[in-house]
């Protein structure tokens, strides 16, 4: 090693930071570990999962991904529980442009890179659109198996035996499966992944999609894909299929929206109202209302206005076992 | 104003920061090196944790968060993270390290002595009132120094315990891993797993192992530590020696190849033993846990848990996985308090899966459930409301 290396090496006291924040050894371990996850649809790999001047548990998984595939023509959008102006959402797309220059928008149609916290846009993602899915605990098997040398045996094993189990079990004691959201899926036929906690609303949006989803968890180190065009199955049995929430007569009282994924608001008076929880596209809709179509672009919807599903066939109806 | 979803969140949080910091006296140049000069200890523990040797940053950090603990590792690491690695230091020979104190519990006498050092386990741990009041403003009286001085280095107690055959001798770990043993033939630094660069696989590499205890929360791992001293392991630790010390970091210079030392660090470290019958051979296994800055309890329930972790049955809250992962300071306490983030997404699906199983099991009605369309009400905000009734 000579002098003149040593000084490319050391600290830059007028650049402090790298181009996205991450050094370039972070950034293509990162970029090497999701062409991995992208290669074995839904399998967890493991990462250094470097720290970052945000709180580990606060999105600092999907914040290394995005930092990763960032780039100066990159448009970055920024949701939490369906919201952009979210404080936590605010504070990371100001990380994310602080760091990069990268433009952003609350436009689904228009995000090239979507960083969420727990939901699925609600009109359409397309090809070359990445969804980036913020990730608290990556183990679909935590519950059945805590320790996670065994638990990566399971998977090896394809294993699932016990998650067939705990459904049953549902079914018995309550004739319903109760898991709320964090629904298991089943991934290209071969691994149970956690979808991170979206409502089962948005566990479909994953199957068979025109988009890339990531999944990163910073804390635990984990991340992995469920790339375009794969299959992604919520568990369930032949003969009670998997339900999404029913919000049928819900009404969104900013839009009079119905069959969207809705926030229930409670009310002083003992009651409630009801607003769509994805609020880009909501702010869409009223844009729309105040100054007619040509305000801006709406997507197509994953879910129609009478709630149908654009995979026609996927969703089965409800049935229950006696 | 509602915290989630706040309609100008970039705001809000800009006006919360200035809040925080508004509460408390501006840090100063002379607060940040009072700090690093009065707290030597806290600045210590903060080293420790945050895994990066740099008093002035951990003072400028505790100045920084008003002395959240937490708040204040999070900024070191932070920092780490984006430093590169620019070369190795060679290992640490403890038995060249410029020690100020070092005891032996095992042994009435050890070779070379106890040496007592710095310490206030024997002090009355009485509040200095007189200090409130100025009366006593004078400089604390000075330490008379021994007839002989202490000598700078000292042998290892394990050595004389290794000649004399009552340490289980361990089979020596391939690829490197064996990282903490002096004795075992040169090992290339470069070889050894990194934690911070590597993620951690459960059985962790010995290296990952001793690494994540050195960048342990100290808090976790006195908990876990005194659990298992407590009986819920089955170790009785005897503290077979603890060492603060002065270590040189010796690195090879990249020009000329010569070894020098680009300064001294404060480290600690402890070694505790218990009988152990692994492979069917008894004697003395030895814990070790070494971090740096001086901190004496989490060393000695780190070796502690360093001797359970390496137990076969150990109990589940003392099995490597448990410790490693439950003890990482900016992971436990960043997961924490997220919980203070909006989950009304994830509430309101576990909300829709009750809501149906009571309309199933008992019968309640939807709309009893509160399940009933709101088409009809006016839709108003409940703080307009309130603005109209002002």
């Amino acid at each position: 090693m000579t002098t003149s290396r040593l000084k490319t090496l050391t600290a830059n006291r007028e650049q402090p930071y790298s181009y996205a924040f991450l050094d370039a050894y972070a950034k293509r371990e990162l970029r090497r570990k999701i062409l991995k996850a992208i290669a074995v649809p839904g399998y967890q790999v493991p990462y250094a999962s470097r720290e970052l001047p945000i709180a580990r548990g606060w999105g600092t998984g999907g914040l290394q991904v995005t930092l990763s595939l960032v780039g100066p023509q990159s448009v970055v959008k920024v949701i939490d529980q369906g919201a952009d102006d979210s404080v936590n959402a605010a504070n990371l797309r100001q990380f994310v442009a602080r760091m990069t220059g990268a433009a952003t928008t609350t436009d689904t149609l228009q995000a090239t890179l979507i960083q969420s916290r727990h939901r699925v846009p609600e009109e359409r993602l397309r090809e070359h659109q990445t969804l980036i899915l913020q990730v608290p605990d990556p183990e679909p098997l935590r519950r059945i198996e805590s320790n996670m040398a065994r638990a990566r045996e399971l998977h090896a094993d394809a294993e699932y035996g016990q998650m067939w189990l705990v459904l049953y079990e549902q079914l018995v004691r309550f004739r319903r499966y109760m898991a709320g959201a964090s629904y298991p899926m089943m991934v290209h036929g071969r691994f149970v992944m956690s979808p991170s906690p979206i409502p089962r609303w948005d566990n479909p949006k994953l199957h068979q999609a025109a988009h890339l989803t990531l999944l990163s968890a910073g804390r635990e180190k984990r991340l992995y894909a469920v790339p375009p065009y794969t299959d992604a199955y919520s568990l369930e049995f032949e003969d009670v299929p998997f339900e999404i929430e029913d919000q049928r007569q819900w009404v969104c009282a900013r839009t009079g929206a119905r069959n969207k994924f809705m926030n229930e608001i409670p009310l002083p008076d003992g009651g409630a109202k009801y607003e769509i929880s994805d609020t880009g596209y909501a702010d869409k809709l009223v844009e729309r209302a105040i100054d007619g179509p040509e305000a801006n672009t709406l997507g197509e919807t994953y879910y129609d206005d009478e709630g149908n599903f654009y995979h026609a066939g996927y969703l089965k109806p409800p049935r229950r076992p006696a | 104003m509602p915290y989630v979803a706040a309609r100008g969140g970039e705001s809000a949080i800009l006006q919360a920061e200035r809040l925080y910091h508004a509460l408390k006296a501006a840090p100063t140049r002379e607060l940040i090196r009072a700090i690093e000069q009065t707290m030597p200890y806290l600045i210590d523990k903060l080293i420790g944790e945050g895994s990066l040797y740099a008093p002035e940053l951990a003072a400028l950090a505790l100045a920084q968060t008003g002395g959240d603990l937490y708040e204040a590792v999070l900024l070191l690491r932070a920092y780490r993270s984006t430093q590169p690695r620019i070369g190795y230091a060679l290992p640490l020979d403890p038995a060249k390290m410029i020690t100020v104190r070092r005891i032996s519990a095992a042994f009435k006498d050890i070779p070379g002595g106890q040496v007592l050092g710095p310490t206030l386990d024997y002090s009355h741990r009485l509040l200095r009132m007189d200090l409130l009041t100025g009366a006593n403003d004078e400089a604390p009286p000075p330490v008379d120094p021994a007839e002989r001085p202490a000598a700078a280095t000292y042998p290892l107690v394990a050595d004389w315990q290794r000649a004399n055959g009552l340490i289980a001798t361990e089979k020596a770990e391939q690829n490197g891993q064996n990282g903490q043993n002096g004795h075992s033939g040169p090992v290339d630094p470069a070889e050894i797993p990194d934690v911070t660069r590597d993620p951690i696989a459960i059985p962790a590499p010995r290296a990952h192992r001793l690494q994540s205890l050195a960048r342990a929360d100290t808090g976790g791992v006195l908990a876990l530590g005194y659990s298992s001293m407590r009986g819920y392991g089955f170790i009785h630790p005897t503290v077979n020696e603890l060492r603060l010390a002065h270590a040189e970091v010796e690195v090879t210079h990249p020009v000329t190849g010569a070894v020098f030392s680009a300064g001294r660090v404060r480290i600690s470290q402890a070694e505790v033993v218990s009988q152990s019958a692994a492979d069917g051979k008894i004697g003395y296994k030895i814990g070790f846990c070494a971090t740096l800055g001086w901190n004496e309890v989490k060393t000695i329930a780190g070796a502690t848990l360093d001797l359970e972790m390496s137990s076969p049955d150990a109990h589940p809250a003392l099995s490597e996985d448990f410790v490693l992962y439950h003890t990482e300071p900016v992971e436990s306490s960043g997961f924490c308090i997220h919980f203070k983030l909006p989950h009304y997404v994830t509430f309101a699906s576990d909300t829709d899966s009750l809501r149906k199983a009571m309309e199933t099991l008992y019968g309640i009605p939807l709309e009893m459930a509160g399940l009933k369309a709101e088409a009809a009400k006016p839709a108003k905000p409940p703080a307009e409301r309130t603005q109209e009734a002002e």
